[in-house]
């Protein structure tokens, strides 16, 4: 080879190629046109900056944000929010600077106008950890996989998409979204989970596994991964110990925005208790103390430096601020109830949509800390503090009734909260209205005309409480069943109950999963109270903050939950049978054609001829050995 | 660079008459080229394929087996974009795991085998004999995304590595499925078919793991199984803290080999293969090597569990597709002494190049006939062709006569 290395570089190239193969095209250096380029880029530069300057509000954003909040049973909720944003696509072309083009990829071959992926593990506690805040209406997301997508695309068009778009999400985030691909996984809700012209679809896998394999890839869509910023805290072991996680992509596209990708990660966790914690008498224990390093096992050291702004954000919830207000101390980051461990840069009040004062937020700009000078906010308690969040106007749930293995029903209960009465007054005739949306797989076919509803245990009828219903009925192996349904309960109301029947199906044998004896899995159904609205208000926030975070809180959405997933038992049959079934016939058609062939091939009179002759021969041998015999005797003797 | 570029158009042939020829040519040379065309190939790419078949949580290890491998062969160089990853069950995050998004292979918890950079291709309800056999063909639905997908060639050296719960002659998979030793074989025959592998290393970690290789047939193929007919394969230890067995006996001395290696270390497969002691093991290590050509002890483990390649140096750019058919331009192109000692250095290349070029034109000319066929002139082609077996048909009875 040394000799090939002199010498003209035509020749070598010559040599060095053959028939073009060669994957080594990337290793030669570009020697020639160095000087040509870089006056090109030179040109290229001067004419970005030209045109960078003439749109400036065009550009690529990047936003990161994590908000942390103590909760009433002695547990910390972190919420990350990472938004990426991207200006309509005409005006950058195909490139990129800080968005992910596999996103700004999918949001154009796929037409999608809003889509919404979800990996949650564990379930939103909302009689703990509130039902009434933006928080559990919009990052409370039923356990496995929920996945819903708007299509700008004619609506002959959005099944064969949406199939298409399950696969390649499911490339993305290493999941089995592919199999919401099947009719009989997603369905077409009207206007029970969002108002659309039916070009929204909906799926939810409600077992799918959540791991670190789903949190890299989503990681990498992030201009900093977790090498930098807020993203760095997320050290995996901490993070999936958690009671609940909730991974969520959103994205939102048009032609006047562009692509505004949000990325947020909601996790509650359990602090690592210090010891040598005192208990108190009165109020019972005091909450733990909690810092970034008990949580996250990682301190905050500055920020992703493409960012254009990176906050953390503590938040203390209604029931603290009452109970300091009640004491007469103000709400300073050290008052007599607790500390935080670094004072903030700002501080926030919220309103939530009846003007009261809701929250305090208090806002820390992660780019003051650096590597020597890391953050590590938290939260010293000084005092017990017992509070409560706000729940929803009814606290939903979700079970199975009957028995056996053929037959059952499913029950929707509500439980008031008794809300309307400290947000209105208690008039005696007002109502309030839920919606509920459910989707069941085609093998638990439930009849739709045997709903039942009763409240305060005297049964209804079903247009007294039943404003507006819309039901598309299963079909086997073909589609799932799905029910909207507009309620309309009186205010009074104290407990609700909603019975369907169902009849449990069979599947054939091949459709079984592995671990069937498990049961199967009827997605979480959703509830939502169209007349309460989550939204928060900052007026004292100016709107040069810019914070995504925030606005987000402030969207006007409506307070929704979701029930538990069921888990339903059916008849499984013995997949050893095939087996027992083919050894059984086995054996019965052998014996039959062992038979039959025998009585046929069997020639008796042959046999009884050869049965003589060999008796024969056995006389003769007999004969000559006798005859031998005697000679020998008799030479002997 | 331009004087050596030759149209690609002129190399074309006039078509009636030639076709005839190349009829005759593509006729008796074609079965010599399919032969030789296979081997060509240089090895320019590494794939590896593994497989954790088995489900439930007392299956930990594996999980952990496959997971270790998939270290091994990330730390050897196998980017992950060329590796597919299944894995039947979740482990790291599963309930009963008390240490939350790791995987273990050991009980000293040294090393956290579902680290921050695990990418899993098919999980769960996916990992199927189906979805398996398809990888493995590459006939996936056109839907499914290039993550998923066994993207190799013809230079791919591919490993695959298997563990699960095993018998004669199959592998279960998630407990409800067999994977039969004719479907791996017959898999594999597609693939060399296909030209989606140089060569194959498949590497069984189950009971009874060498009667899984007993229906390979194709060329290029090199199987290691943990244990023979008739013989169990054991976990190694328990981890008292997970509560199961973490790594299997034939993994864990495998995994014990590389840890000692690097990317640039050149052990040979013979190495790895003489490390296995049926003793330790508590089984005996089959190999089955028949189909393999190269003999072992020249051949590094780099070659399939990493991504070395031999990298040839040049010191100009690379010129694209059209430099390698620049044999006739004359060598000599500046007049310096130092061209006319390159050309006895370059008389033994240059040879085994012609040579390559006299297997190759077959497939020049089967190329033009094939386009020739395609186009528009199909008619006279098969006239031409069917007159030509006319005349060899005249002329082989006249010379017999």
């Amino acid at each position: 080879m040394a000799a090939h290395s002199r010498g003209h570089p035509a020749m070598r190239e010559r040599e060095f190629s053959p028939a073009g193969t060669s994957p080594y095209w990337w290793i030669r250096p570009c020697a020639g046109p160095i000087l040509f380029l870089s006056l090109l880029f030179l040109f290229l530069f001067l004419f970005t900056a030209a045109a960078a300057s003439a749109a400036a509000p065009e550009e690529e954003k990047f936003t990161e944000e994590l908000l942390l909040r103590p909760l009433p049973d002695r547990k910390a909720l972190a919420h990350f929010h990472f938004r990426s944003s991207a200006p309509p696509a005409a005006s950058v072309g195909r490139h990129h600077h800080l968005f992910p083009k596999a996103i700004s990829q999918l949001v154009k071959k796929y037409h999608i106008s809003e889509l919404e992926l979800s990996f949650t593990q564990g379930r939103w506690n909302y009689e703990q950890w509130g039902g009434f805040d933006p928080m559990s209406t919009n990052n409370a997301k039923p356990p496995g996989v929920e996945l819903w997508a708007v299509f700008d695309l004619p609506l002959s068009e959005i099944d064969a998409t949406w199939k298409n778009l399950t696969h390649t999400l499911s490339g993305l985030f290493c999941a089995s979204i592919n199999f919401l691909e099947s009719s009989t996984a997603f369905s077409a809700p009207r206007w029970g989970f969002k108002l659309n012209e039916g070009n929204l679809r909906y799926g939810a896998l409600p077992r799918e596994a959540v791991c670190t394999e789903n949190l890299t890839p989503w990681l990498k869509l992030l201009p900093c991964r977790d090498k930098a910023g807020i993203a760095s805290l997320l050290y995996r072991p901490s993070i999936y110990k958690g009671y609940y996680h909730s991974q969520k992509l959103k994205l939102r596209s048009s032609q006047s925005l562009g692509i505004i990708l949000d990325q947020t990660l909601t996790v509650v966790l359990q602090p690592n208790t210090v010891s040598g914690e005192q208990l108190h008498s009165n109020h019972g224990q005091l909450q733990p103390n909690w810092s970034m390093r008990h949580l996250f096992n990682r301190k905050l050291s500055g920020k992703c430096l493409v960012s254009k702004s990176s906050r953390v954000f503590i938040e203390v919830d209604k029931g603290i601020v009452d109970n300091v207000n009640k004491s007469g101390s103000d709400l300073s980051w050290s008052n007599e109830f607790f500390v935080l461990s670094n004072s903030p840069d700002k501080l926030i009040k919220g309103q939530n949509h009846v003007e009261i004062q809701s929250s305090f937020l208090y806002v820390y700009d992660a780019s003051n800390y650096t590597e020597e000078k890391p953050l590590d906010v938290g939260i010293t308690w000084k005092l017990p503090l017992v509070w409560t969040c706000t729940p929803s106007p009814f606290h939903a749930s979700r079970f199975l009734m009957g028995s056996g293995n053929e037959r059952g029903s499913i029950a929707l209960s509500f439980m008031s909260t008794n809300l309307h009465k400290q947000i209105s007054g208690s008039p005696t005739d007002c109502s309030i209205k839920a919606v509920i949306f459910q989707v069941v797989p085609w093998y638990v076919k439930v009849y739709y005309h045997s709903l039942e509803i009763f409240i305060d245990g005297s049964r209804k009828t079903v247009s007294e409480v039943v404003d507006k219903i819309h039901v598309i009925p299963s079909e086997d192996k073909l589609l799932p069943g799905t029910l909207e349904m507009l309620l309309r309960f009186p205010c009074s109301m104290q407990s609700g109950t909603l019975t369907l029947d169902f009849d449990k199906g069979f599947l054939h044998i091949d459709e079984y999963p592995p671990d069937a004896n498990q049961g199967f899995d009827i997605p979480s159904a959703l509830v939502s109270f169209p007349e309460f609205s989550s939204a928060r208000s900052y007026p004292e926030i100016d709107p040069v903050l810019g914070s995504p975070l925030l606005e987000n809180f402030q969207e006007d959405s409506v307070v929704k939950s979701y029930t538990e997933v069921l888990l339903v038992p059916l008849t499984t049959p013995d997949f050893s049978m095939p087996y027992n079934v083919i050894t059984f016939t086995c054996t019965v058609l052998a014996l039959y054609f062992g038979s039959l062939l025998n009585a046929l091939r069997r020639r008796i009179g042959e046999e009884e001829r050869e049965l003589k002759k060999t008796v024969v021969i056995l006389k003769k041998w007999q004969l000559l050995a006798s005859i031998l015999y005697r000679k020998f005797v008799d030479e002997l003797f | 660079m331009a004087f050596g570029r030759r149209s690609p158009g002129s190399s074309r042939h006039p078509p009636a008459l030639t076709i005839v020829t190349a009829l005759l040519f593509a006729f008796l040379s074609s079965a010599a080229a399919a032969a030789s065309s296979s081997t060509d190939a240089m090895h320019n790419n590494n794939w590896a394929v593994l497989v954790c078949t088995s489900r439930f949580w007392f299956n930990y290890r594996h999980m952990a087996n496959t997971l270790s491998l998939y270290r091994t062969v990330k730390r050897l160089g196998i980017p992950d974009e060329r590796i597919i990853l299944m894995l039947a069950d979740d482990m790291a995050c599963n309930p009963r795991n008390s240490y939350p998004a790791q995987v273990f292979n050991n009980e000293n918890h040294q090393l956290n085998l579902y680290g921050d950079n695990v990418e899993v291709d098919y999980r769960g309800y996916e990992v199927t004999v189906e979805n398996f056999l398809r990888v493995l063909t590459g006939r996936h639905e056109s839907a499914v995304p290039r993550s998923k997908r066994l993207l190799s060639d013809e230079g791919s050296h591919i490993l695959l590595y298997m563990t699960g719960h095993g018998g004669d002659e199959f592998l279960k998979f998630q407990d409800s499925e067999e994977l039969q030793s004719h479907d791996l074989a017959d898999a594999v025959k597609q693939m060399k078919e296909k030209h989606r592998f140089k060569e194959l290393l498949i590497m069984v970690d189950t009971c009874q793991a060498a009667t899984l290789f007993s229906q390979l047939q194709s060329p290029g193929v090199l199987a290691i199984g943990s244990s023979m007919k008739g013989e169990n394969s054991y976990s190694h230890h328990l981890d008292s803290d997970i509560g199961v067995s973490v790594v299997d006996r034939f993994t864990y001395y495998t995994l014990a080999f590389f840890e000692k290696l690097n990317m640039y270390s050149n052990a040979s497969l013979n190495s790895l293969f003489t490390s296995y002691n049926p003793s330790m093991l508590m089984s005996t290590a089959y190999y089955r090597m028949d189909l393999y050509e190269r003999p072992l002890n020249e051949v590094p483990v780099t070659n399939f569990f990493g991504s070395v390649m031999k990298t040839l140096h040049t010191d100009s750019a690379y010129t694209g597709f059209l430099a390698a058919h620049d044999y006739e331009t004359p060598l000599s192109v500046g007049d310096n002494l130092d061209d006319h000692f390159m050309l006895k250095d370059r008389a033994t290349p240059r040879r085994s190049n012609i040579e390559k070029e006299a297997q190759l034109t077959p497939h020049g000319w089967t190329e033009v006939l094939l386009e020739q066929l395609e186009g528009k002139n199909t008619d006279t082609v098969v006239m031409y062709g069917l007159g030509a077996m006319g005349i060899l048909l005249a002329l082989s009875t006249w010379l017999s006569m």
